[in-house]
């Protein structure tokens, strides 16, 4: 799942890295006022175990090996804000020291994996966890901070112009859905024994929320990747979306005032206006759907 | 190993890694960006970037040869992608990710080749990358090797102990799931003790450099000549 370079056009790594480094900096100011600035070396060696945690490494059905992803587990044993840092800090390592992954492309691997795939699984836990189904809550945490995180590179490579044909892009969407399941199975298995060997290296997130709207969320989030997966790899699907929506003559509106003399080159490059058309909306939506979860909550609270 | 090799040659001295680590690191970044940004690499155009490189780590006194192998580390997924877009009916573009993510990898390997980890991390520091954030990348990198043994160790034992290559079907998960958790047990003491020995001998929350980086002349020079030619290369071809 780490993309190296060469692979992303242009405004997919730049935007990315653009949207990635500013909330890496936000993160780790707030990491380090929340946690006694000594602290933070604590952090540094539990990334180190999740480096070392990700070579073991142990066979799955028919020929295939799976390992721990770890962005789950981190997210429910340090909380949120601290495991994106730590997963952060382990891609910043993979990408210059071990050539695993993309200088350039780091931003998009961070967005990815780190904000991604944390964010997955803490949205998840914390919209499906009640009491009663906690362990469902922990399963499709672990399940989604993998599969988000392998969809939103495979939708990235997409808008890049990689041409991925239906048959291959099934075969790799079933091996991440695999590779989900584990890493759900797995973060299940290993919080159950980490609470047993002391509770206080769990902590949980808050359950905020009914299950039902936990549900629709992980179906709109699994239905927008989805759905900019299929875009990508038929392009003039998403062009008509846009165009249908309007998207596009929006945005070309918006940039004519500020931006005249780019507007020819913006259109001469039909590619990044429907990168940039793909990602605001799968952004949109997602801001939309915490948005809406969010408010929902607070008004069943309150 | 990959990254013992690495560190052998990042210790060498010579021209090169003498240069400020904030120069080597804009310098690549320049370099990365001109072949990311670059329309698909021409035969002449790739030849004139690899030239480039190999000057590099030949004044730098590391095996070519050496460091080409390593680069193809990245061929294999590469590969891979280009194939599917060979058939996909697109080879060109199969080719341009092939060529372009080889370069880049050198690229990162010429990098981390000529400086010692220590001195890049602190020049991501002075760069302005957050200091927690680079705080971590060095406790990882540091604790990596000593936590990675014990995951060996931990191998030989269950060896040792009869463990099966495949365990029985209903423990499939169960095994790695016990072992991990037994790591993050002791990583977990690990990093409290380590954070308490530190505490014990006044760590105040930052790491200080024994040798502070220093910006000279000859740096300048080298970081300007370096980015003319790969700015040449780029628009010359």
């Amino acid at each position: 799942m780490h993309i190296p370079d060469g692979f992303l056009s242009t405004p997919i790594w730049a935007g990315l890295g653009a949207a990635s480094l500013p909330a890496v900096g936000v993160l780790a100011r707030r990491v380090q006022r929340e946690l006694a600035e000594s602290a933070v070396p604590r952090l540094g060696v539990m990334g180190a175990f999740v480096f070392a945690a990700q070579m073991i490494n142990f066979p799955l059905a028919a020929g295939t090996s799976g390992h721990l992803v770890g962005s789950a587990l981190l997210t429910y044993t340090l909380g949120p804000a601290s495991a994106a840092l730590v997963m952060s800090a382990v891609l910043i390592l993979q990408a210059l020291v071990f050539q695993d992954g993309g200088i350039l492309a780091l931003g998009a691997n961070i967005f990815n994996m780190a904000l991604g795939g944390v964010l997955a699984a803490h949205l998840s836990y914390q919209y499906l966890a009640r009491s009663g189904i906690r362990g469902v809550g922990i399963f499709a945490g672990g399940a989604l901070s993998v599969f988000v995180a392998g969809a939103l590179a495979l939708a990235e490579l997409g808008l890049s112009g990689v041409r991925i044909p239906t048959a291959i892009l099934g075969v790799s969407l079933s091996l991440l859905a695999l590779n989900g399941l584990v890493e759900g199975a797995l973060t299940l298995l290993l919080l159950r024994l980490l609470e047993g060997l002391n509770p206080r290296w769990v902590q949980m997130p808050e359950a905020v929320s009914r299950p039902a709207l936990g549900i629709l969320l992980i179906g709109g989030v699994l239905l927008v990747t989805g759905g900019v997966l299929v875009a990508s790899t038929a392009p003039d699907s998403l062009e008509w979306l846009a165009e249908e929506i309007g998207l596009a003559e929006r945005a070309r509106n918006l940039l004519e005032t500020p931006l005249a003399d780019y507007q020819a080159r913006f259109i001469a490059w039909p590619w990044l206006a429907q990168a940039a058309a793909g990602l605001a909306g799968l952004a949109a939506a997602f801001a939309a759907s915490v948005a809406i979860g969010r408010a929902l909550a607070r008004r069943r609270r309150g | 190993m990959h990254h013992v090799v690495l560190e052998q040659w990042a210790r060498r001295t010579g021209p090169v890694h003498a240069l400020d680590p904030r120069v080597k690191l804009g310098v690549t970044l320049l370099f990365l960006i001109a072949i990311a940004a670059g329309p698909p690499l021409s035969v002449a155009q790739f030849a004139a970037y690899a030239g480039l490189l190999a000057g590099v780590v030949l004044a730098a006194g590391l095996p070519l040869g050496g460091v080409a192998l390593r680069a193809g580390i990245v061929l294999p997924l590469a590969g891979a992608f280009a194939a599917v877009s060979w058939l996909a009916g697109d080879s060109h573009r199969g080719l341009t990710i092939l060529l372009k993510s080889y370069l880049s990898v050198f690229a990162a390997l010429t990098l981390v080749g000529t400086t010692p980890v220590a001195r890049l991390f602190l020049g991501l520091k002075r760069l302005g990358v957050p200091a927690s954030l680079v705080l971590v990348v060095q406790f990882v990198y540091r604790y990596l090797f000593v936590i990675s043994e014990q995951v060996q160790h931990m191998r030989l034992a269950a060896k040792s102990r009869g463990a099966l290559e495949r365990a029985p079907r209903r423990y499939r998960l169960m095994v790695p799931a016990g072992a991990i958790a037994v790591l993050f047990a002791r990583s977990y003491r690990r990093a409290e003790a380590v954070h308490h020995a530190m505490l014990a001998r006044g760590f105040t929350g930052q790491i200080e450099a024994a040798t502070p980086l220093r910006l000279g002349a000859a740096d300048l020079v080298a970081g300007g000549a370096a980015a003319g030619v790969v700015l040449a290369v780029r628009f010359a071809f």
